[in-house]
C-alpha cells in the first residue's frame, strides 16, 4: 500500500526551483534512500511529506491526508534532522521521558540503554553536545519514537565511522522488530546499499529513478577496453559514463541491456564487463555531463 | 560468510548460495526448518527483503518448500538439486573461462588436461 503519495509536486525559494514535478509513491513498511547531489531537493521534500511546508504546486498525500498542519500526520511521523529543535531548558534525560507523551510508540527504555552505548551523558542539555553526538542523540530519538512514517534526512552528519555503522545496525534491527516506512537521505550509498529495499534518486527536483535495490544495482554495467571495440557495441543514449584510459582505451558505464550471451561475446572480444556500484552509479546518473569533473579540464 | 557488494553477483543470489552450500555441508538437514528472512537480514546486515529474495529462489528451484504460517523447510533432494545444478552453471562457467584463458596463453588441449591431472594429484597427496 502507498503510504505517501507524491503528485507532481513544485516548490521554488525565490527563483530557484527546489522541486519541479516530483511524482513517487512511497510502500508502507519499506526502507527507502532518498539519494540525491546537494540541492537536487531532498530536504525540501521530505519538509513537505512531514508537513512543514506545502507545494506551490501538486499534491502530496500521507496516510491518505494533506500533511500540511494535520494532527494525524505528526502524531505518526518523525523527522529527524540536524537542526532539530528540542527545548532548551531540558536535559536529555527530561527530552526522553517528556517524548512519551507524544509518541504512542515511544520506547524510552531503549533510548536510555542507546544513550548509554553511545556515551551520552543524559544529564547535559542538547545544544550542549558536540555535532557528532548530537546527530547521535538525534537518531536515537527518532529510532525510539517508533512512529509509523519516520524520516531520516543526512541523519549521519558529524558521525564518526564506527558510530554511522552502529545506527546502521540499530535502524536494521529496529526495522525488523517494528516494521515501519522508512526514508533515509544520504550522500553515502556505498554504507547503506545492503539496508535499503527501494532508492529514489532524485536529480533538479525530479524523480529520476525510483526501484528496488537489486534492480538498480543491476542497471548499468562498465565496460573497459579499446575504445573502436566500445564504440561499436554500445548506443550513445546508453551511456551514462565515458572515461579514457590511456590513449587507446576507455571504460564507459552503460545501460545494461546485454544478454548472458552478449555478455560472453563481450568478454570474447576482449572488453572487461564490471560491475557499477550503486554509489558510482548514482554519481554518473545525476550528473550534468558524461564525462564528470574531467570535463571542465578538458582542453578543447 | 562476508557478502561481497562490489561482486556481480546480486546480494541475494550469494544468500541463496551460502544457504545451499549450509545444505550441502549439512549444517541443516532434510526437512528441518530453513532460516528466516529476519534471521538472515540479522545475520548479514541486509534488508529483509533482499533475503527474502534469496530464500524465495531456492523455493522456485526446489530446494526449500513452504509450510504455511511455519517457514520454509529443506527438501528431500535438495542436496541432489543443488550438486546438480552448481555442476551445470557454476563449473561449466568455471570450465569455460578456464579454457579461454588457455587459448589466450597458447597451452593446448594436452598440456592444459595434464594441468588438471596435476594438480588433482597434489590435493590427493595433502
Amino acid at each position: 500500500m502507498g503510504i505517501i503519495t507524491c503528485q507532481n509536486v513544485s516548490k521554488s525559494f525565490k527563483r530557484t526551483k527546489a522541486l519541479n514535478g516530483f511524482n513517487a509513491t512511497f510502500m508502507e513498511n519499506r526502507l527507502t534512500g532518498l539519494i540525491g547531489r546537494n540541492g537536487a531537493g531532498k530536504t525540501t521534500l521530505l519538509k513537505m511529506i512531514v508537513g512543514h511546508g506545502t507545494p506551490e504546486y501538486g499534491r502530496i498525500q500521507v496516510f491518505g491526508e494533506n500533511p500540511f498542519n494535520n494532527l494525524k500526520v505528526s502524531a505518526n511521523t518523525i523527522f529527524v534532522d540536524d537542526e532539530m529543535v528540542f527545548p532548551a531548558e531540558m536535559k536529555l534525560h527530561e527530552i526522553i521521558k517528556m517524548a512519551g507523551l507524544f509518541y504512542d510508540n515511544w520506547d524510552g527504555e531503549l533510548a536510555e540503554r542507546l544513550m548509554i552505548y553511545f556515551g551520552l551523558n543524559k544529564g547535559v542539555f542538547h545544544d550542549q553536545l558536540s555535532k557528532g553526538k548530537r546527530s547521535t542523540f538525534n537518531m536515537i530519538f527518532g529510532l525510539s519514537a517508533r512512529c509509523p512514517l519516520t524520516v531520516f534526512d543526512e541523519p549521519t552528519t558529524g558521525m564518526d565511522y564506527s558510530v554511522r555503522q552502529d545506527f546502521y545496525r540499530a535502524l536494521l534491527k529496529e526495522y525488523i522488530n517494528h516494521p515501519r516506512t522508512i526514508i533515509l537521505s544520504s550522500h553515502l550509498l556505498n554504507e547503506l546499499e545492503g539496508l535499503l529495499e527501494d532508492i529514489i534518486l532524485i536529480k533538479n527536483g525530479e524523480c529520476l529513478i525510483h526501484e528496488s535495490m537489486e534492480d538498480f544495482k543491476a542497471f548499468a554495467v562498465g565496460l573497459t577496453g579499446s575504445k573502436e571495440h566500445i564504440e561499436a557495441h554500445v548506443r550513445e543514449e546508453d551511456v551514462f559514463y565515458r572515461k579514457n584510459v590511456g590513449s587507446t582505451q576507455s571504460y564507459v558505464v552503460v545501460r545494461d541491456q546485454f544478454s548472458q550471451d552478449a555478455k560472453a561475446d563481450l568478454k570474447e572480444s576482449g572488453i572487461q564487463v564490471t560491475k557499477v556500484d550503486a554509489a558510482d552509479l548514482s554519481m554518473h546518473l545525476t550528473s550534468e555531463t558524461k564525462g564528470g569533473i574531467d570535463d571542465v579540464f578538458k582542453q578543447s | 560468510m562476508v557478502l561481497n557488494h562490489d561482486s556481480t553477483k546480486p546480494i541475494y543470489v550469494q544468500i541463496a548460495e551460502w544457504l545451499e552450500t549450509e545444505i550441502l555441508n549439512d549444517h541443516i538437514s532434510t526437512d528441518e526448518k530453513m532460516y528466516s528472512q529476519y534471521q538472515l537480514a540479522e545475520m548479514f546486515n541486509i534488508n529483509p527483503a533482499t533475503a527474502a529474495k534469496g530464500l524465495n529462489m531456492l523455493v522456485n528451484n526446489d530446494i526449500l518448500y513452504k509450510k504455511r504460517g511455519l517457514g520454509m523447510f529443506v527438501n528431500p533432494d535438495a542436496k541432489g538439486k543443488i550438486l546438480l545444478k552448481r555442476k551445470n552453471e557454476n563449473l561449466k562457467q568455471m570450465i569455460r573461462e578456464l579454457v579461454q584463458e588457455a587459448e589466450y596463453l597458447k597451452v593446448d588441449h594436452d598440456e592444459l588436461m595434464e594441468i588438471v591431472q596435476q594438480v588433482r594429484k597434489e590435493r590427493k597427496d595433502r
